[in-house]
């Protein structure tokens, strides 16, 4: 059996054991191996790839070329540290009773459930596949934002599911769309909604259906990126979400969701030329930024700050496509890699100060943090330095590169914007999380939070930054090669 | 004959949509719901009929037993245990819904226009019914507060979507499709839990009273 079969099969696996019961340790240890295995055969999948030629199974119906590649690699790692971190996660929370047998079971299995729904679209040619595949993570996320079972988690799980939902359906319409703009040259069988086919047979496409087919799928997979207006899940599902699953959302969620916006728009492209998606991922993407400053300056909340900054990059991504040519997909690619390695050191911290407060807001948590929690405080910090596009790290190289690319075409006015966009967004994150970490220390604060101590989320969180921080210097040759790959997919072939 | 038949269930889904808008006791939406489904079915069957697709038998089975009976009855036991029968005053009144509805359906229809097979025939008025049906469908979610009609809304989008399919393409990969039919059915599931849970907390399903996330 080929690799990428396992990369699929093992997370399911591991699922299936986690949701029955059995003892905690051995629970923990099915865990953590699984996503590890999973991790490593991603690895394998994307050597394997860039051995020889793309691989394909079921009649293509899974194909793992550049882009794809690189999507295992980047989800299969955060799949990784996701599971690690929860375990720690779980761990802190029955130290302190507030776990049942119900919520271990579901974390167990819900978790690498969502992992494998988060390969499977990494692998999907069948743009059929690739919606039922989409479903399938927004269905394992539910429980995972209802996880705490309050008020306002089952609000966020409510509203997550209906809008995603709703942008599922206009996805399926817009799949159905696609398929109909080919009026039936593409056959009968499974193959006929091959994403390749699709790029071969572009030209004879028909043009309305397919604009109609692509605006809708565009909204749709938009709505799972949170682009904006299609944002406003985004940040009560990761206030609620426990920090394990925030970062499969905000990392993996997203790398899914711009590969599915990616996938439309080469079709598009192909067919259309690309000014047509182009444009509208460029005012998607600029729309996403614009939203995330105000929210970002008066944000009253650290999680749902984590969640404007997502929406941020996501918006930084979809106008790297949309500016397109090969210097665009290559900036909006490298920042997608570097944003991977930054996000989970930002949720993970994060995560550490809102447990030891028991809330997230930035009120209950109170200002001189680092007085209280050090470790954590410091890796926020970093972490901030990082995602924000501070030099010398890695997203001040890939944001440099999308805004070069913007000056040197026809977008220099959205270009601009962005840039002044960046800076406001600069300065207000650093405010908001140096007012947090650096502000005086409330006086009779002290004695009533926990003290940080060294545990697996800890543990967890230095790993990540300590990754993050080497990833943002130097990206390891194959892991280049990859992104290479990815852009050679995206925007060489014309 | 068949195209008289296609043409008639296409519109006794608009109808039942028109009906949805117009109603209040949760168990009467419900079974319009099922009614829909049903008569989705009939579309497939007349379309496999006619065009000598017998993979589109599988399919409008498929849609009967889950979207026609499975679901329906799912949701009715869901509503019986949580004895929650009518909706409340939608944010629209219904003759305000409804003159609404009829602009939506003109728009529906200018735009079914400019498909290829959309100037001529049945596949017009089919795609014209579906396009017509999905923006009800949304403006339903919209403006109603109930978890469990918002659900059927959601639904009728759904089902608008594969009505669409049938008018455009004769019906996708008949693989695609299982795939597709699994994971609403997972869906309804989930939804139905959840609303399960939200009512447990809240002893209420009004969707308006989930309110307390903002900024």
């Amino acid at each position: 059996m080929s690799s990428l079969l396992l990369t699929l099969i093992v997370p399911l696996v591991t699922a299936a054991i986690g949701s029955v019961g059995g003892p905690r340790r051995l629970k923990e240890a099915v865990l953590v191996s699984g996503l590890a295995l999973t991790f490593g055969l991603c690895l394998a999948t994307a050597a394997a790839f860039l051995g020889g030629r793309p691989i394909e199974h079921f009649d293509a119906a899974l194909r793992v070329d550049g882009l794809s590649a690189l999507m295992l690699v980047l989800n299969g790692f955060v799949g990784l540290l996701a599971g690690v971190y929860g375990l720690g996660y779980l761990r802190r929370n029955e130290d302190r009773g507030l776990v049942t047998v119900r919520m271990r079971r579901e974390f167990h299995g819900l978790i690498p459930a969502y992992v494998f729904a988060l390969l499977l679209v990494s692998v999907s040619n069948n743009i059929g596949i690739l919606w039922i595949a989409v479903e399938l993570t927004t269905l394992a996320s539910v429980f995972l934002v209802a996880f705490h079972n309050r008020d306002t988690s089952l609000e966020a799980a409510w509203k997550f599911l209906v809008l995603g939902s709703l942008g599922l359906g206009f996805a399926l319409l817009g799949t159905v769309l696609l398929f109909a703009s080919a009026q039936g040259r593409l056959g009968e069988g499974m193959a006929a909604l091959n994403w390749t086919r699709f790029i071969e047979t572009a030209p004879s496409l028909h043009p309305f259906t397919l604009r109609l087919g692509v605006v809708f799928a565009l909204i749709g997979y938009g709505t799972k990126a949170g682009l904006a207006p299609m944002h406003t899940w985004k940040p009560d599902a990761y206030r609620e979400a426990p920090s394990p699953a925030g970062v499969l959302m905000a990392v993996g969620m997203l790398n899914a969701a711009v590969y599915c916006i990616l996938r439309v728009h080469l079709i598009s492209s192909a067919a259309l030329g690309p000014e047509f998606s182009g444009g509208l991922l460029l005012s998607l993407g600029l729309l996403s930024v614009l939203v995330a400053v105000p929210f970002i300056v008066i944000q009253w909340n650290l999680k749902r700050l984590l969640a404007y900054s997502s929406i941020e990059h996501v918006g930084i991504m979809a106008i790297g496509i949309g500016i397109g040519g090969e210097a665009g997909a290559f900036g909006a690619l490298l920042h997608m890699t570097y944003h991977t390695f930054a996000k989970p050191v930002a949720f993970f911290s994060a995560g550490t100060l809102a447990q030891l407060h028991s809330s997230s807001d930035f009120e209950t948590i109170g200002a001189g943090t680092l007085g209280r929690a050090p470790v954590s405080s410091v890796l926020l910090l970093l972490a901030t330095v990082i995602i924000t596009g501070s030099p010398p790290f890695g997203i001040f190289f890939s944001e440099m590169m999308i805004l070069r690319a913007g000056f040197a075409g026809p977008h220099a006015l959205v270009t601009s914007v962005l840039l002044a966009a960046l800076v406001v967004l600069f300065c207000g994150f650093a405010y908001q999380v140096g007012r947090l970490v650096l502000g005086p220390q409330p006086a009779e604060r002290r004695s009533e939070v926990t003290p940080e101590t060294l545990d697996l989320c800890l543990g967890t969180a230095v790993a990540a930054a300590v990754i993050a921080v080497i990833a943002g210097f130097y990206l390891p040759n194959p892991l280049m090669e990859l992104i290479r790959a990815a852009t050679q997919v995206v925007g060489g072939r014309r | 004959m068949a195209n008289n038949i296609l043409v008639l269930s296409a519109a006794g889904m608009l109808v039942t949509a028109y009906l949805m808008v117009g109603q209040k006791a949760l168990f009467t939406a419900i079974r319009l719901y099922g009614a829909q489904s049903w008569l989705l079915a009939v579309v497939g069957v007349t379309i496999a009929l006619a065009d000598h697709r017998p993979h589109l038998f599988v399919t409008a089975a498929l849609t009967a037993s889950l979207k026609g009976l499975l679901i329906p009855w799912f949701l009715m036991r869901v509503v019986d245990r949580i004895g929650i029968r009518r909706e409340v005053e939608p944010f629209l009144n219904v003759p305000a819904s409804l003159l609404i509805c009829l602009g939506l359906t003109v728009v529906g229809y200018r735009v079914s226009t400019g498909f290829p097979e959309g100037a001529t025939g049945v596949a017009h008025h089919v795609i014209g019914v579906g396009l017509s049906t999905l923006l009800i469908g949304l403006f339903l979610m919209v403006t109603r507060k109930k978890a469990i009609t918002q659900i059927l809304a959601l639904l009728t989008v759904e089902n608008a979507v594969f009505l669409i399919a049938l008018g455009i393409t004769s019906g996708m990969p008949l693989v695609v499709e299982l795939g597709i039919s699994f994971d609403v059915l997972l869906a309804v599931l989930v939804l139905g839990i959840l609303v399960h849970r939200i009512v447990d907390r809240f002893e209420s399903m009004d969707v308006s009273r989930l309110s307390q996330l903002k900024g």
